[in-house]
């Protein structure tokens, strides 16, 4: 080799070289498994619109109910898909570490930003068919909007780093976090309108930086939605730097045991 | 320039820390210098040759390397399963910088392989044979100082082991290979030097031979220890 590398450079090439890969595998490790890669969260987004629309309401907190619904979904996907992937991202990237530039956290990390770009795409997906409804997507504070639809992915990347250490030395504890993703679905409001919940509980539910991610994306988008009063973006971020900074020191203390396994 | 210095290593094992699978173990693997890695199962070859090439670190001592090291190449390790094999060279490529120089190396990996059309097959396809192709092929095409090879040579099938050792004697002076291998006749085929493992130590044997007579004096006296023991 001529020269050595700065590892930043290094790092860089490793992210390129892993995006890649991971993008390839995620489109075509399976027959159509591009189209399912989509295909997956649109039909959940269509079937519980026609659900919540058809059977219920409307509005909810005045705002068209498809667009709440949009919202809410794509978003919470966003946090539940990097959190899982990045989670199983060392488990199936085992095989590299004999490459001693990539490291477990490479591997964590690149899969987060493909499961970003992957729920970019479903929004946009998402975003057009409403558009075709007559549905005013329109949003009154984009930046707001963005900053809350970043924040819910940063809680991801940072549960992902956490769950994947996790994983790796309890493989237990894994499962159990796994189990509780589908209960937090349902206590983040993202199929319950949280500001309909009386108090005390409503407050217990804004514990969660997920909820309050949901509620800030939803009052970016209408000026008049009544959002869970106590919402608040400060309280995702964080949250989010709190577990990415837990996740990677985790990453950093255990790396021989998490290698070596 | 290889040096390893009171390296100690044990793993963490489901309950509670394992054994000490290297105790103090110290040597000087010189440059240009093919060495042999000789020892029992679970004498700590592997781990030596991962952590020689930076994979895995020592619990306690140092390993430093003055030049560059492929990665270590075992069966199936570092190959992507669903992915084809000109797939799995560009992804090294990248890892190693040389994403400019892809159609050099992959020129030089569809010759040195000759796997022809399942090239272009996923890796899942291939037979352990074809694998330690495209995998010995994949690092002599990125030229390391030092070669790392975990019990690969001995899948390949003749005509494949020699075209390895051709290109090994034809880089003689700037590539150098560390082995680990169960077959005596492949480590004598490449080797010159060799470590022995033994009880967590190393020794080093300036004559491959001499560490395979050390080793077989070992597995003797076990055996005779054995036969007491009845």
């Amino acid at each position: 080799m001529a020269s050595r590398r700065t590892p930043l450079q290094v790092t860089l090439s490793v992210w390129k070289a892993l995006l890649l890969r991971e993008a390839l595998t995620r489109l075509f490790s399976q027959r159509a498994s591009w189209f399912w890669l989509v295909a997956e969260p649109m039909a959940h987004i269509a079937i519980m619109s026609v659900l919540f629309t058809v059977i219920r309401q409307r509005t909810v907190g005045n705002m068209d109910a498809e667009l709440w619904l949009v919202l809410g979904l794509t978003g919470f996907f966003l946090f539940r898909r990097a959190a899982i992937q990045g989670g199983a991202g060392i488990s199936s990237n085992r095989s590299l570490f004999v490459y001693r530039q990539i490291t477990p956290v490479d591997a964590v990390l690149v899969r987060s930003v493909i499961e970003l770009l992957v729920m970019v795409l479903v929004m946009i997906i998402a975003f057009t068919a409403l558009l075709m409804f007559g549905i005013d997507i329109t949003p009154y504070d984009p930046i707001g909007a963005v900053v809350a639809f970043l924040g819910l992915w940063f809680l991801g990347v940072g549960f992902g780093l956490i769950l994947s250490v996790a994983a790796e030395l309890v493989p237990e504890l894994g499962s159990v976090i796994k189990m509780m993703m589908r209960p937090v679905y349902l206590l983040s409001g993202v199929i319950i309108p949280l500001s309909a919940i009386p108090e005390p509980y409503r407050s217990y539910l804004m514990y969660n930086p997920v909820s309050n991610g949901l509620e800030a994306m939803r009052a970016a988008f209408s000026e008049f939605y009544h959002e869970v009063p106590s919402t608040s973006l400060s309280y995702v971020y964080i949250c989010a730097l709190f577990m990415i900074v837990v996740g990677l020191m985790g990453h950093r203390v255990f790396r021989r045991e998490i290698i070596a396994k | 320039m290889i040096v390893a210095e009171n390296v100690f290593k044990r793993y963490r094992l489901d309950h509670g820390v394992g054994d000490w699978v290297l105790k103090d173990a110290n040597f000087k693997i010189p440059r240009g210098v093919n060495v042999g890695l000789v020892g029992k199962n679970g004498a700590g070859k592997s781990t030596l040759l991962r952590m020689i090439a930076g994979v895995d670190e020592p619990t306690r001592g140092s390993i430093t390397r003055d030049c560059s090291v492929s990665w270590p190449m075992g069966i199936g390790s570092g190959l992507q399963g669903s992915l084809t094999g000109r797939q799995n060279m560009r992804f090294v490529a990248r890892i190693y910088d040389r994403a400019d120089d892809m159609d050099e190396i992959a020129a030089f990996l569809e010759d040195f392989s000759e796997l022809g059309k399942a090239l272009d097959e996923p890796v899942k396809t291939y037979s352990t044979g074809m694998r330690a192709r495209l995998q010995f092929g994949l690092s002599l095409a990125f030229r390391f100082d030092v070669y790392i090879s975990d019990e690969m040579t001995a899948v390949g099938d003749k005509p494949f082991r020699q075209k390895a050792k051709a290109e090994f004697k034809k880089m003689v002076d700037r590539g150098s290979l560390i082995m680990v291998s169960h077959g005596e006749r492949t480590l004598k085929d490449f080797c010159e030097a060799g470590i022995l493992l033994h009880e967590g130590k190393a020794y080093w044997f300036d004559k491959l031979s001499d560490a395979l007579k050390e080793y077989h004096k070992g597995i003797g006296i076990a055996a005779k220890r054995r036969k007491a023991v009845r």
